[in-house]
């Protein structure tokens, strides 16, 4: 039997992290994983692919605004297979550059699926048919989520998961996004300025439920005019396959049922761990009634050789996070004195506009019952939010009132997804809302906005004005 | 021309006694091959090489003591490989963990008159009212450091708190104070050199170093003790190292507090230095934490650190014997100072309980002579272990540590049991493993090897390390009854005295039987007065009825 110190499970964002920094290290590093190259969900049928659409449904986006400052172009017209061959060639780069990055780390790369038959051994069923056992010494679980589904729902190449609407097989005329999360409204947006009519339908009442409601109501204000509808509050009875699409009967706050036709529905309900088929009972590691995977501080699971990283052991299910993970769990085999303890994980919805947020939110202070002090600063008073003629965002502060200290940064309108980075360090650093305010921000940048709403916390702020009390 | 210097030998080894050098001058010696005979407190070891070359001078003689880091030849036609050895100037080759390179002060002594005048390696005597100073504990995980700066020189009158050394450690670096007062009298260490915790760095006088020179050393050695076993070879150990973490993961690091003022990089510091950080009261704006902070308080818990292991003692300087007669001073043995330490440590650490109780072992010592016969001779000590193995199934807690850091008790699932063995070195424990899966008579016979190998000094480290229980027995000797020391971080320890023959009062008659003392020490803030009744009955029942063990399994 062949042997291994480390294998790592699944070479996503995760377990490629792990993988790189572990032969970093000086050990002997073996990756099993389903694709022929590394990248995971986030590079083949997520972040990456997603985002290279979102900047297409930008240019288009922004093109239509140009209108409002005198600046009027023909409607676009959209080759869709050069732009799905676009989209397949940002993701071959991405993946292509993680083969080579695995080749020059010395890294063994299996192509196939593991099973675990006991603590120290692993199965895998090679993807050219052969199966091989492949004794290890610590291995790293990074085999991610997948979409969840909806049961009972009639077999339709109609209905799409998020992987299915990434596939960009055609514009269809109306979709109805099934969850008002951020895949939801991430590929709603994808869609609805290809020139589709997006409708959204969310249970609960708002949008982005697990946002704070007010960065989620400006996203609200924004689409509710463009997209077809915004269901809230209502849910999805059942659907029925016919020949044009898709019949979905829906029943509102009021219990009473409604129908609607569609050509696609995307179903983006949120996402499920892959713990399943693993062979985890043939090992010590214990599984969550919802699957995921128990870990402590060093991400090591019950089973003291098994390290669980990424969307398998726990939300929030982002990439950012499980490659985090996978550092903080090599470095952990490797018998450093590390552990999983971030004060702040930044969450970005790249909807136009963008949300984004990072430590402490207000639903979070009020569920704990804690004292906080909120400032707000609108991007109706940056003079770059102007220039862009995009006022309707706002940047928050959310500030011990006792110790000054941010514990936690909202954003909503363009780029905030990019600006979130400074309210993560000021977290991570334990910075006061006079450190953030003291520190020089380049004008004109949306940037500011992070600085004046420190300073409205002592009470004064360049641009705008408080009445004295 | 290059030297080789003593390089590593294990994670807590600073020295050792050379009992043979396997070469001489003119030999052509390759990296690997072994080159010295050393005994240390743990075991006899065989020196290798870390360097290629030919043997030019030997600068040590059988029997000197000699430091790691310490040049013990010097080499022709070769290059030495500093990489584990202590350099004794120019730079320094960290281990290759994470650390970026130090700078170091190009001129690597401190003023002239601090180099030792003597040979390296002169033995570690110390002549009346002169003491060693050693290196205090630093924070939990740090066992080395690299002398950056010293602070003080020959002469000076040193006060407690003072700030004698600064030493960069692969972490930080860190100003060490004084732990005790006196006048410097000689510095045995050089900037730049590598200095371990309990290692001596100044020779002072008519102070109360002698007090400092076994306060300090007696957690961290405990503490790397139990990490010894992580192989020699850092290059090769990363998976290997972490092997102690598996037992119980959740002990490796301090609980993470959620919502401390402090940057990630100041709680990664803390968490390696082994401070919990919420204890750290920080000074900067909104009580951020900063590595300042860290440090200080770091430095704070060293002088407050008690120095000498008993809370609250004084450590009352020794009067001039010499006024009653003549003396002789010598210096301990490796094994005798280990001793010293680590029994003081277990003393003062662990509430001691004794627990006396005799056996009827009248049918035992008739099978016992019925299975000895010609050459072999089988003692009760088989016996007694193969009933304890059983006993440590049955009473769990028994089989156990204690783990104050984190509040957690560490419950072993094997049984390997110390015997305490006297040798012409001292007192040494090597541990029978896994003794529940063996019969009494390769019980028998292990153990009369690892004793035979005990005194010859041929056991290894390994073999002296992983017991759950130890057994004393002194019966050969006598006496009644003794009150052993729990050999920490065991939890129980058996002592066995002589057995005699006595009056037993038996069904309306007395009878002779032999009886055999024995006496229970164990840990009282884990077991319970009436649990450690029940262990010693149950071992006494056990070995009068010895069908009791197969009926309880």
């Amino acid at each position: 039997m062949n042997s291994t110190q480390l294998i790592v499970i699944g070479a996503g964002p995760g377990g490629y992290a792990a993988a790189f920094l572990a032969a970093d290290l000086g050990l002997e590093v073996t990756i099993v994983e389903k694709e022929t190259n590394p990248g995971g969900v986030c590079l083949y049928r997520g972040c990456i692919p997603s985002k290279a659409l979102l900047h297409a449904a930008k240019v288009i986006s922004e093109a239509k605004h140009a209108k409002a400052f005198g600046i009027e172009y023909a409607a676009p017209k959209i080759d869709i297979n050069k732009l799905r061959d676009w989209k397949k060639s940002v993701v071959s780069k991405m993946t292509g550059g993680l083969g080579q990055l695995s080749k020059v780390h010395k890294i063994k790369y299996i192509q196939g699926e593991a099973t675990f038959v006991n603590s120290t051994t692993l199965k895998i069923k090679k993807t050219d048919g052969t199966t091989e056992e492949l004794s290890f010494q610590k291995a790293v679980l990074a085999t991610g989520s997948r979409p969840a589904t909806i049961p009972n729902l009639p077999k339709s190449p109609d209905i799409w998961d998020s992987t299915g609407a990434l596939e960009l097989e055609n514009i269809p005329e109306n979709l109805l996004v099934v969850g008002g999360g951020y895949i939801g409204m991430e590929l709603g947006t994808v869609y609805h300025e290809l020139g589709s009519k997006v409708s959204v339908v969310e249970m609960t009442p708002g949008l982005l439920p697990g946002a704070d409601r007010d960065l989620a109501d400006v996203l609200y204000k924004y689409v509710k005019p463009r997209f077809a509808n915004i269901l809230l509050e209502t849910k999805v009875v059942r659907m029925e396959s016919h020949q044009n699409g898709i019949k979905v009967i829906f029943a509102g706050k009021d219990g009473k049922e409604f129908d609607e036709n569609y050509n696609k529905v995307l179903v983006s309900i949120g996402r499920r761990p892959n713990s399943e088929n693993l062979g985890l009972e043939n090992t010590k590691v214990k599984v969550t009634p919802r699957g995921f995977v128990e870990v402590n501080d060093q991400r090591q699971t019950a089973d003291p050789n098994i390290y669980a990283i990424g969307d398998i052991a726990g939300d929030p299910m982002l990439a950012h996070k499980a490659s985090h993970e996978g550092r903080v769990a090599v470095e952990a085999i490797a018998g450093h004195k590390v552990a999983f303890e971030p004060q702040a994980i930044p969450a970005v919805v790249f909807t136009d506009p963008e949300i984004a947020w990072a430590g402490l939110t207000e639903i979070d202070a009020a569920k704990a019952g804690r004292e906080v002090t909120v400032t707000k600063f609108p991007w109706a008073a940056s003079g770059r939010a102007v220039t862009l003629d995009r006022i309707e965002g706002f940047t928050k502060l959310i500030v011990d009132p006792q110790t000054q200290r941010v514990l936690g940064v909202g954003l909503v309108g363009p780029g905030a997804g990019e600006m979130i980075a400074e309210g993560v360090l000021a977290i991570e650093m334990g910075a006061i809302a006079k450190d953030v305010a003291l520190s020089i921000h380049p004008h004109p940048t949306l940037s500011e906005t992070i600085m004046e709403a420190a300073e409205m916390f002592y009470g004064q702020s360049t641009h705008i004005y408080r009445p004295k009390k | 021309m290059p030297e080789l210097k003593l390089p590593e030998l294990g994670e807590n080894i600073t020295q050792g006694t050379v009992t043979k050098i396997l070469v001489k001058p003119g030999d052509a010696i390759k990296k690997g091959q072994n080159i010295l005979e050393l005994e240390t407190d743990k075991a006899v070891l065989d020196v290798p090489s870390n360097a290629d070359g030919v043997i030019g001078d030997i600068l040590i003689k059988n029997g000197a003591v000699v430091k790691v880091g310490q040049p013990v030849f010097t080499l022709t036609g070769g290059t030495t490989t500093p990489s584990q050895a202590t350099p004794t100037g120019g730079h320094v080759q960290k281990e290759q963990q994470n650390v970026s390179p130090s700078p170091l002060p190009s001129n690597p002594t401190t003023g002239g008159e601090s180099t030792p005048g003597k040979s390296p390696s002169a033995k570690q005597t110390t002549p009346g009212g002169i003491s060693e100073m050693t290196l205090p504990a630093l924070g939990e995980n740090v066992e080395k450091g690299t002398v950056t700066k010293i602070l003080v020189k020959v002469g000076d009158t040193l006060k407690k708190g003072q700030n004698i050394l600064e030493i960069e450690t692969d972490k930080a670096v860190l100003e060490v104070p004084s732990a005790s007062e006196g006048l410097i009298k000689e510095i045995l260490i050089k900037a730049g050199t590598v200095v371990k915790i309990g290692q001596p760095i100044f020779k002072i006088e008519g102070g109360t170093a002698a007090a400092t020179s076994t306060a300090p050393v007696s957690k961290p050695s405990s503490h790397s003790e139990a990490k010894a076993e992580e192989s020699k070879d850092t290059s090769r150990s990363f998976v290997a190292k972490s092997a102690p973490q598996d037992d119980a993961a959740k002990s490796v690091s301090l609980p993470i507090r959620k919502d401390i003022p402090a940057a990630p990089s100041v709680r990664l510091l803390a968490r390696e230095l082994g401070i919990d950080i919420a204890q750290v009261p920080g000074t900067g704006k909104g009580g951020r934490i900063s590595v300042d902070d860290v440090k200080a308080y770091c430095k704070m818990l060293n002088t407050s650190r008690p120095s000498s292991t008993v809370p609250g003692s004084v450590q009352v300087a020794l009067p001039n014997f010499a006024k009653w007669g003549n003396v002789r001073r010598e210096a301990m043995s490796n094994v005798r100072r280990k001793t010293a330490e680590h029994l003081s440590n277990a003393w003062t650490s662990i509430p001691h309980v004794t627990q006396f109780d005799k056996v009827d072992i009248t049918e035992l010592e008739k099978l016992r002579k019925s299975i000895s016969g010609g050459n072999k001779k089988i003692s009760v000590t088989p016996f007694i272990i193969k009933v304890v193995a059983a006993a440590l199934k049955k009473f769990p807690q028994f089989n156990a540590s204690v783990d104050m850091t984190t509040q957690e008790i560490v419950f072993k699932d094997y049984v390997n049991i110390g015997v305490a063995v006297d040798t012409d070195r001292g007192l040494l424990v090597p541990v029978l493993k896994n003794v529940d899966k063996m019969s009494i008579l390769q019980i028998s016979d292990e153990l009369t090897a690892l004793a035979e190998r005990a005194r010859l000094k041929k056991t290894t480290i390994e073999e002296m390390q992983g017991g759950c229980f130890t057994i004393s027995n002194l019966g050969g000797i006598g006496g009644t009854c003794f009150t052993p020391i729990v050999n920490w971080p065991e939890v129980a320890i058996l002592g066995v005295s002589r057995g005699s023959m006595e009056q037993t009062f038996t069904d309306g008659v007395f009878i002779p039987r032999l009886m055999l003392p024995l006496s229970l020490s164990y840990d009282h803030r884990l077991i319970d007065g009436a649990d450690g009744a029940r262990f010693i009955r149950w071992v006494c029942e056990a070995i009068q009825q010895p069908f009791l063990l197969d009926l309880n399994k």
